[in-house]
Order: C-alpha cells, then sequence, then structure tokens
C-alpha cells in the first residue's frame, strides 16, 4: 500500500496495517487496482510496433508498472494500442477490435501517423485513428521513442486514477455498484473525515466527459 | 495527344515471326525516337493494338511465339485523350528473354478483356487496375476491389482524384 495515489484516499484506522482495517472508497480502490494491471492490446502496424516492443522488453520494462501482460485478444485487454501507420482497410478491423474490448477501456494514439496520418497525406490512409474511434492519449513522433511511450502509460494511470464513473453512476440513479461499497466509514467518521471531503470534492456534479475525452490536460508532450 | 509517333516497320530487336504476327493483328510499332528519350529507356519494343484484337495478340504471342510470362500489366490515365485509359502489359519469352510491351486504349467506364484466362499472373494485376483505375475487365473470374476496402468511393489513381483532402469514405 505504498502507492502514493491510493493513500491519499485510504486512512489507516490504527495507524499500523496490523490488525487494522483501511477506510477508502470503493472508487478509489478500484482505480488504483486497474491502473496498475493494465493489459494492452498492442496493433502494430508500423515501425511504432518495434518501439513498442523495446518498451515491453526488458531494456524500458513497461512491467514496472504492471503492464507487460500484453494480449492479442480485445476480449482480455482494455488498453488498446494502435502504433503505427493506419490504412482505411485495417480501419474496419481495428474498429471491430475496440468494440470487442469490454468496458473501461483506453485507446492510444502511438505516434504521427495514427495520431494525424502523419506523412502519408494520401487516399489510403486514415488521417487519424480518432476519425473511427475515441482516443485518450496522442504520442508525438515519428516514431516515439520508448521513453515517450513509458510517459504516456504513466500519464495514463494517473487518468485512471482520476476516475469517477462509479460515483457518477450512483448519482444518476442507474447504479450497476452495489451502494453500501461505495463509502465504508461508519462509526469511524472521524478519522476517515479528511479524506472523504476530499474525495468528494473531485465528484462534481454533472456528466461523465465524453467517452475518450481527456478534459482539462493537455495532450501528451515529449520533453 | 501522344508525344510518341507510331510506324507499321517493327523494330530491329523484334523477331520477324513475332513481328509479322503481331502486323497481322493490326499492331502499329511505337517509335520512340520522336520523343528524344534516351535509347536506355525505351529499350522495349512496344506495339499499340486495337481493343478487339488484345487477348489474340497475347494468345498468338504466348502459344507460337514462346511469351509465357506476364511481366506486369496496368493501366496509365491520359485525362486529355480519347479514348482515356490506355493500358500496359509486358510479357516475357522465358527461355530468350526477350520483351514485349503491349498497349490497348479503352474509354471511361469501357471494359477491357481479361488477360487472366491466359495468364493467372494477370488475376491480381487487373484487380489492382480495376481498384485503382475503375476499369472492368471483361472475362476476369473475381473482379474486386485489392487493396482499398470494397465500399471505397473513387479511383485512386486517375488523375482527377484529389492528392489529399479525399474523406468521402467514412466508416
Amino acid at each position: 500500500m505504498a502507492d502514493s495515489a491510493a493513500t491519499a484516499d485510504v486512512v489507516s484506522a490504527t495507524g499500523s496495517t496490523e490488525g487494522g482495517f483501511l477506510l477508502s472508497t470503493l472508487q478509489s480502490m478500484v482505480n488504483w487496482c486497474r491502473k496498475n494491471s493494465v493489459w494492452p492490446l498492442p496493433l502494430g502496424l508500423s515501425c511504432c510496433g518495434i518501439e513498442f516492443m523495446a518498451t515491453a522488453c526488458s531494456r524500458y520494462d513497461m512491467s514496472r508498472f504492471g503492464m507487460e501482460v500484453a494480449r492479442f485478444s480485445p476480449r482480455q485487454a482494455d488498453l488498446l494500442l494502435v502504433a503505427g501507420t493506419l490504412t482505411y482497410k485495417m480501419a474496419q478491423v481495428m474498429t471491430r477490435l475496440y468494440d470487442q474490448m469490454a468496458e473501461p477501456r483506453w485507446v492510444i494514439a502511438m505516434g504521427a501517423c495514427a495520431s494525424s496520418g502523419g506523412m502519408f497525406r494520401s487516399y489510403p490512409v486514415v488521417q487519424g485513428i480518432d476519425e473511427f474511434i475515441p482516443v485518450d492519449f496522442y504520442i508525438p513522433g515519428c516514431p516515439p521513442r520508448p521513453d515517450a511511450v513509458l510517459n504516456c502509460l504513466l500519464q495514463l494511470q494517473k487518468k485512471i486514477e482520476r476516475d469517477r464513473s462509479y460515483r457518477l453512476a450512483l448519482d444518476a440513479g442507474d447504479a450497476p455498484v452495489a451502494k453500501g461499497g461505495l463509502v465504508a466509514v461508519s462509526g469511524r467518521g472521524e478519522m476517515a473525515a479528511p479524506a472523504l471531503a476530499q474525495a468528494a470534492d473531485r465528484y462534481v456534479e454533472g456528466a461523465r466527459p465524453k467517452a475518450g475525452v481527456e478534459t482539462g490536460t493537455p495532450p501528451v508532450r515529449q520533453r | 495527344m501522344s508525344s510518341i509517333g507510331y510506324t507499321n516497320d517493327a523494330p530491329p530487336t523484334v523477331k520477324t515471326a513475332v513481328a509479322y504476327a503481331l502486323s497481322a493483328l493490326g499492331a502499329r510499332w511505337c517509335d520512340y525516337a520522336a520523343t528524344g528519350a534516351a535509347p536506355r529507356f525505351r529499350a522495349t519494343p512496344a506495339a499499340l493494338l486495337e481493343k478487339a484484337r488484345w487477348v489474340e495478340a497475347f494468345a498468338t504471342l504466348k502459344k507460337e511465339h514462346g511469351f509465357d510470362l506476364l511481366l506486369d500489366h496496368s493501366a496509365v490515365d491520359y485525362p486529355d485523350r480519347t479514348p482515356r485509359f490506355t493500358v500496359v502489359a509486358v510479357v516475357e519469352n522465358s527461355t530468350t528473354h526477350d520483351v514485349l510491351l503491349l498497349k490497348t486504349r479503352v474509354a471511361d467506364g469501357e471494359a477491357c478483356p481479361s488477360l487472366t484466362p491466359l495468364f493467372r499472373s494477370a488475376d491480381w494485376a487487373e484487380r489492382e487496375t480495376y481498384d485503382m483505375f475503375g476499369i472492368p475487365f471483361e472475362g476476369h473470374p473475381e473482379l474486386t476491389r485489392i487493396y482499398m476496402p470494397q465500399d471505397y468511393d473513387g479511383w485512386p489513381l486517375r488523375k482527377d482524384f484529389p492528392m489529399e483532402g479525399h474523406l468521402k469514405f467514412r466508416d
């Protein structure tokens, strides 16, 4: 539980882990699990695919962030990483893969081609995969260095951490989530109060942002 | 119109029997001297055929003169010309390594006779030509787009196809 993100919402009621218990929200616990267990589906379409392989291999080592389990079945993946030049013919395949992925799912457009068509301003090439599916992050570069990919994956973790879909679903009244699971503080309210207040601040009333659109955060930039 | 001159006389590199057979089918030989191009780029003897004699010419070359290898099969779009498209095919005699280039002209929307019954290698080449130029090939066993999606709108290698910004195709 040394992870900084989870501890922001987690309060140890006794001050020690031995024999104690933790207070948190279901949302933050789920987010913490999800962000450290991202299963990417790499759609390697050209040279960006090679850079992704480098990112996954030992020198850069994506597994440091719990992302090393690349799956080539959309049913088992929650991050679609489109790495390379997408043609219109392949776009049909990509759209199908995206449709087959279970929620929650995220999409990264890796490199200039996936983001905007890159240098291929011509008839077979899709001018940015967001013509077809919503994109969470765009990585610049041709191809991007593994550092940039890792940076993007860290940004993705931050985004997952901020997810508030459970709370919004509860507020909207169509909760698929057991209501008791959200707040587990009765009886020990005093100690949990600061964390709860902090958490409540983040859950602003309103519609969930459009799927895949990152609001208020600039695109990932290369240093 | 065409910058290439045409004559009834075959270039000296063409074997007499071949020259005679093609001339009998109404072929006119390209005279590249008029273009001023360096000869090394114009080394392949080329002949223009009527569309009606297209398949017959290749059948004769293949069966009687040993031109059994179809090297290339494509088309060129000349928007100013009538008929608009020039279909080009290159055949080789795999024994003597003589190479011949034959062309014919088809109008927009007009079908060109297919060479696929003669050469299996013409199959995909003709599908590609259809895909890029929209020239249908009569007698082709399965004339569908080969590169672009089946519902793609337009013929990308036509000269009037926009260089960029073609966004009519949306899923």
